[in-house]
């Protein structure tokens, strides 16, 4: 499968691991104590917005310790000890004891996740101080508990020194994902959506906890540095390289297969996708630092960090690439559907995240780590933007009911923003970040034979990503001014259950100093005569300006010299992997009529997007006059007849899952459930009964409950006897 | 000196038993939390002075001499394995009387002192190195138990508690069976009577593979009834949700691994070979419990049936983890009877709590308690993360361990030459399977806190609170958080940092799986797993 003939693999990780500083697990230790001054916080009974700035500063000095660590790195990765945290030993002989230690290993990748998870997660806390200050009290400390908890998770996850220390934070972040996805529990949608966020990641999790276990057993550890430096290993990889997948066992070809399985989950991949965009449901900062910029990474990293491994199967890899460009696609034909504009930037990300694991699949693990750290940034810039204008706007995301947002007064700041984001998304050519990271994977896509396809598929995404992405730009941010505000006008936080909305957004307790009304009235008003918008404070405008900046400051880090200082970063650690063309080898691609598609895929792309974004402008803005109203979409609408329905409900997945699985699941528990009362039960009960029924034969009126049960003695016998039968016929 | 610790750990219960009963009414609970107290002072005093570097000898022992010529005497001794769950018995008990403190208003002094009696006996379970002793504490168990859920239970408390005696009862009785023809066949090999658990074993395993698994039949009607092991469960949703809150505390934290620690102190120690051959059987029954509990749990509307169902579903590891016979499996399933205890006795008293106070456990009825009881609501959330099995609370560690246990004991692996499998007959679809559970456990559990602890306030409609006297307030009291904190803090200390207890049970641990290493003499139908599970190694003494 591999095109052994262009590349030259080098080792991962030759270098014996050294041992890392001693404060490097400050970074997760900072996080704990956040967590811990919150809880107190919560016990004190603190009204004000304390537990935000405690939350700031901890993740602050964290980031400011990543950096630290940025500076300190060396070439070889280290790794340090808290504590011993596992030792199981049955023997003395390699794979005999079981062991895995709490701890962090550090190397280039661990960094590079590290500085952009604490850096967004102190730029978000700062936003949710703000963002949150309705629900000061036990809601706030509880909001930035759950938050710290989710820093010090993710830390585990990144920085952990073996796989279970990665487990550890797999659970963990998906732990506060359930917690804040869920964050406005009266509302019966958002339970739902915790609970549905938490269970299919869970299928994911067996996954990922199979593929630990067969690593341990293949490999005979799961500490990273001895994994990735193990000579076994190395020498499949060598195999590998020679494309001699037959020298390699079937155990080790199996555990990419595994460990991808718990990468899907919870990167929200094809079949695993379905609770990303229910997770929307959690406050918009929450959807910002962890549904869209880190926790979803998580999975990419997972690849990234395993990619000795996953070079070590013929089909894992492959398998990547297609799940992800199809992800990518699926995503973007729903996203273009909807109307919630949260919603979108939902599917947005599940699309991007599927280009992350295209990338991976195409074997260009920098692209991947690239577009992950642009991404990172660009969408929690779009998310806070559209957090600002549910915040400003009583919880309305609608796009029909919003209008010219920008030519508000105080919302220059979000609409600049706002822009900036998109054509980051878009992947607008030279002056956006996004354009130099996405365009390595679509590059990378056609160089080899075997991946055209999926070069071709994630273009088309990228046409359908730029209409829709600017298909909420030019609805929302220009055109018209018009608004509507959402439903949870004056609604506080006790209330907003009450009123059962498909699609509120729990943003309640609006800060707005208007005498109180029923809100179904506020909610159905044409809202001109009570509704100012409520623009952003100086909190929320300062992040989103250190974001669009910081998109721009990552162009020069992922675009000079094939991927720039992220290239070096991913260079450096497990996730290296290089093809002999990187460097300066071209050739022609049979998918793109014999052109080197590292030549041409940047004009290309580009010229793509353009048209995506001509598209979204002659449908959504041009002749468009009110909110609600755009002639030319509505047309087109009717030209796309059913496929527009359908994708607008998602092409059915949900239904479909519920009628393949759960459905019939819960039929067989309810069954289940039966037969443990009657047939079981029964069964004992009945011999219970028999020698009483007897017995009142034999004696009238003599039938006791106690006979009864001595009766059932008998028929735990009778089970029992025949479980005897069986043991002694098979021991015979 | 020292072995007085563990007579003066089981003494004391007693004494404070017939202070109870003889003590005025409303004194007994105050007099039974002491005597629980006080219990657990020479429990702590054996926890200080355990040799853990010599972990699998049985420590502070001492003996009576009975009946001597037919080698009845009565002898006590621990080993790390023992002495953890008599520590697991010991914090439970204070824990019973402060969750019992109002709920129990009518005869008290009878609660108080058939659960210091209770306890008693299961101390003397964990602590016997004798069979007498054994048999008479593991029976002794059932009539406090037997009382606890047949006075003091709810509704259906009478059918409950007769089913509870008699399946139990039928089930010990048959092992009792299995026990005699032991002592009898080691009577054969010794030449004299003896009833020494140690001695027993090392003459069952010279027992002839038939034998053997004849024993292993008798033994496992009486201890796959306790744990419970799918089909033989269904005694106990019945006596969970009868039982009064301690009783099914006590039920759930110990009383369950009664059976379990039956299991791996008699079955595994004394008929190796017949578990090596029908470990498969026993997995799958486990598999089967983990999955179809688990389904069931789905579909309950009673919280503590849900709970009840629960325990049937996580004793599935635990007896997977047995199974699996190897040191992952078996440190990983000890893990489990200590951290079930915690976590499940702990959902338990969380339910009780809920009881008290609105007086059903119907969730149709219950709904978004976190707005009304916001500390009962961290707490419950706390309990169910553990029991879900959480990464970094204890829950965790032992479903890892069981899970990568079952992965692991697969000899034709150890054949195909991976470092990390260990002989056994089981392997990668077992853990599989067994995982699904994970899953399972996942979506009844937050199932269950999304109807009872999230969403919007529900309350039962005949809800009023001083119709018993006890006038609680809404959220949780001083005293209910007193019990709760010990447990929560066992759940999260253990679960970070377990290593202190796989290091002190490592030794027995290893000195059990030895007993496996055994030339097998079962046929094997294909040969190259013949190969694989011959394994090397002498019979073990």
């Amino acid at each position: 499968m591999l095109d052994t003939g262009h590349m030259l693999l080098t080792l991962a990780s030759d270098a014996p691991a050294g041992a890392a500083p001693w404060w490097v697990m400050l970074i997760p230790a900072l996080p704990m104590v956040g967590v811990v001054l919150c809880t107190l916080f919560a016990i004190m009974g603190v009204k004000s917005k304390l537990p935000a700035f405690a939350t700031v500063g901890c993740l602050g000095l964290a980031c400011v310790l990543a950096f630290a660590m940025l500076l300190g790195s060396d070439d070889a990765p280290g790794v340090v000890k808290a504590w011993q945290w596992f030792d199981i030993s049955w023997g003395e002989g390699h794979g005999q004891t079981f062991s895995a230690i709490f701890g962090f290993y550090i190397d280039r990748l661990t960094i590079l996740w590290m500085l952009f998870v604490t850096g967004l997660a102190t730029l978000i806390g700062l936003y949710a101080s703000e963002y949150m200050s309705h629900d000061q009290g036990q809601g706030y400390c509880r909001f930035f508990m759950a938050f710290n908890l989710f820093v010090f998770s993710m830390s585990c996850l990144v920085m952990g020194a073996n796989m279970l220390m990665l487990y550890l934070g797999w659970e963990g972040v998906g732990l506060c994902s359930y917690l804040l996805i869920g964050y406005f529990y009266k509302k019966p949608s958002a339970v739902a959506a915790g609970k549905k966020a938490f269970i299919v990641n869970r299928i994911g999790d067996l996954g990922l906890a199979l593929g630990v276990y067969l690593t341990f057993v293949h490999f005979g550890t799961i500490e990273y540095a001895e994994l990735f430096a193990s000579d076994q290993l190395q020498g499949y990889l060598t195999d590998a390289a020679h494309g001699h997948f037959e020298h390699i066992p079937a155990a080790a070809q199996m555990i990419p297969l595994l460990l991808m399985v718990g990468a899907f989950g919870k990167s929200a991949q094809l079949p695993l996708y379905v609770w990303l965009p229910d997770a929307m449901e959690g406050p918009t900062p929450v959807s910002a630092l962890i549904h869209a910029a880190t926790m979803v990474t998580a999975g990419v990293y997972l690849v990234a960090r395993a990619y000795p491994l996953f070079q070590v199967s013929e089909y894992a890899l492959p398998a990547v690439a297609w799940i992800g460009a199809l992800t990518a696609f699926l995503a973007a034909t729903i996203g273009m559907a909807q109307f919630d504009i949260k919603r979108i930037m939902a599917y947005s990300t599940v699309s991007q995240l599927g280009y992350m694991f295209a990338g991976l699949g195409v074997m260009t693990s920098i692209g991947a780590a690239a577009h992950v750290f642009t991404h990172a940034f660009f969408k929690a810039l779009l998310f806070l933007c559209c957090g600002a204008v549910m915040h400003g706007f009583a919880g309305q995301l609608d796009l029909r009911k919003l209008s010219g947002v920008a030519k508000m007064k105080g919302w220059g700041i979000v609409g600049i923003t706002m822009l900036i984001g998109c054509l980051n998304l878009v992947g607008f050519p030279v002056i956006t970040s996004g354009y130099w990271s996405k365009d390595m994977i679509l590059a990378e896509a056609f160089v080899r034979p075997s991946t055209g396809l999926v070069g071709w598929l994630l273009l088309i995404t990228a046409g359908l990503t730029a209409y829709y992405t600017f298909r909420v730009f030019f609805r929302v941010f220009v055109g018209p001014v018009e608004y509507h505000p959402g439903e949870e006008l004056h609604a506080h936080d006790d209330h907003a259950a009450g009123h059962g909305h498909s699609h509120d957004h729990g943003h309640a307790g609006y800060d707005h100093s208007h005498s109180p009304e029923p809100a179904h009235d506020s909610a159905h008003d044409e809202a001109h005569g009570h509704f100012h918008p409520h623009a952003p404070g100086w909190a929320i405008n300062t992040v989103l300006v250190i974001l669009a900046a910081l998109t721009f400051v990552a162009i020069p880090l992922v675009a000079l010299n094939h991927g720039g200082w992220v290239g070096e970063m991913v260079h450096g650690s497990t996730a290296h992997y290089e093809a002999a063309h990187a460097g300066g080898g071209s050739h022609g691609s049979v998918w793109l009529v014999g052109l080197d598609p590292h030549q041409v895929m940047y004009y290309i792309s580009a010229v793509v997007g353009l048209a995506g974004i001509a598209v979204a402008w002659a449908l959504h803005y041009r002749g468009r006059r009110e909110a609600a109203h755009a002639p030319a979409a509505e047309a087109f609408k009717r030209v796309a007849g059913p496929l527009q329905r359908w994708a607008e409900h998602k092409w059915y997945v949900d239904e479909l899952y519920d009628f393949l699985f759960r459905n019939p699941l819960w039929v067989l528990s309810q069954v289940f459930r039966y037969i443990d009362m009657l047939l079981v039960d029964g069964l004992v009960n009945t011999a219970g009964w028999l020698p009483s029924a007897l017995g009142g034969r034999l004696r009238r009126g003599q039938h006791g409950l106690l006979q009864g049960y001595a009766g059932s003695m008998a028929g735990g016998l009778a089970l029992f006897v025949v479980v005897v039968l069986l043991l002694v016929s098979r021991s015979a | 000196m020292n072995s007085v610790l563990i007579p003066a750990a089981m003494l004391i219960p007693v004494i404070f038993a017939l202070a109870v009963a003889i003590m005025p009414a409303e004194k007994a609970r105050g007099t039974a939390l002491l005597g629980m107290l006080l219990g657990a002072v020479p429990v702590l005093g054996l926890l200080f002075l355990f040799d853990y570097q010599n972990a699998a000898a049985f420590q502070f022992a001492g003996s009576v001499d009975w009946i001597p010529e037919f080698g009845l005497r009565l002898s006590l001794g621990i080993d790390s394995v023992a002495l953890l769950l008599i520590a697991l018995t010991a914090l439970l008990g204070p824990i019973c009387v402060l969750g019992s403190w109002t709920a129990i208003v009518e005869r008290q002094r009878l609660f108080y002192s058939w659960l210091l009696i209770l306890q008693t006996a299961m101390l003397g379970v964990f602590a016997a190195r004798d069979l007498v002793v054994f048999y008479i504490c593991f029976e002794f168990t059932l009539l406090p138990m037997f009382i606890l859920i047949g006075v003091f239970g709810s509704t259906n408390r009478k059918i409950a508690s007769i089913k509870f005696f008699l399946y139990t009862f039928t089930g010990s009785l048959i092992a009792l069976a299995g026990l005699v023809y032991v002592a009898w066949y080691a009577a054969g090999h010794y030449g004299h009577w003896t009833l020494d658990i140690g001695d027993l074993a090392s003459a069952a395993r010279t027992m002839s593979p038939t034998q053997q698994g004849w024993v292993l039949a008798g033994m496992l009607a009486g201890f796959a009834v306790k744990v419970p092991l799918f089909p033989l469960h269904t005694w106990l949703p019945l006596a969970h949700t009868e039982a009064p809150t301690a009783g099914s505390v006590i039920l759930a934290g110990v009383l369950l691994k009664l059976g379990t620690y039956g299991i791996y102190r008699f079955v595994l120690g004394f008929v190796p070979m017949a578990v090596a051959e029908h470990a498969p059987m026993l997995a799958v029954l486990s598999i089967i419990g983990i999955v179809y509990a688990g389904l069931i749990c789905w579909v309950q509307t009673d919280v503590k049936k849900l709970i009840a169902y629960s325990s049937v579903s996580h004793l599935g590891f635990c007896v997977l983890g047995l199974v699996a016979v190897n040191a992952t499996g078996l440190s990983g399933s000890i893990l489990y009877m200590l951290n079930h205890g915690l976590s499940t006795g702990a959902l338990f008293l969380m339910i009780g709590f809920m009881y008290e106070r609105y007086h059903t456990r119907d969730m149709g009825q219950l709904g978004g308690l976190a707005s009304k009881m916001p500390v009962w609501s961290s707490f419950m959330v706390f309990f169910v993360l553990a029991s879900v099995g959480l990464p970094g609370l204890n829950g965790f560690v032992s479903e890892f361990l069981c899970l990568i246990g079952a992965f692991q004991s697969s000899s034709s692996l150890v054949a195909a030459g991976h470092p990390g499998a260990t002989p056994g007959a089981l392997g990668p679809w077992y853990a599989f399977f067994a995982g699904t559970g994970m899953v399972v456990a996942a979506m009844y559990l937050l199932i269950m806190v999304g109807r009872v602890v999230w969403g919007k306030l529900v309350e039962p409609h005949e809800h009023h609170h001083d119709d018993d006297g006890s006038h609680l307030p809404p959220d949780l009291t001083a005293r209910e958080v007193t019990a709760l904190i010990p447990l929560a803090l066992g759940c999260l200390v253990f679960g970070l940092w377990p290593q202190p207890l796989l290091g002190a049970i490592e030794a027995p641990v290893n000195v059990a799986i030895r007993s496996f290493e055994f030339e097998a003499p079962q046929p094997t139908p294909h040969p190259e797993h013949a190969q694989a599970d011959a394994h090397v190694g002498e019979v073990a003494p």
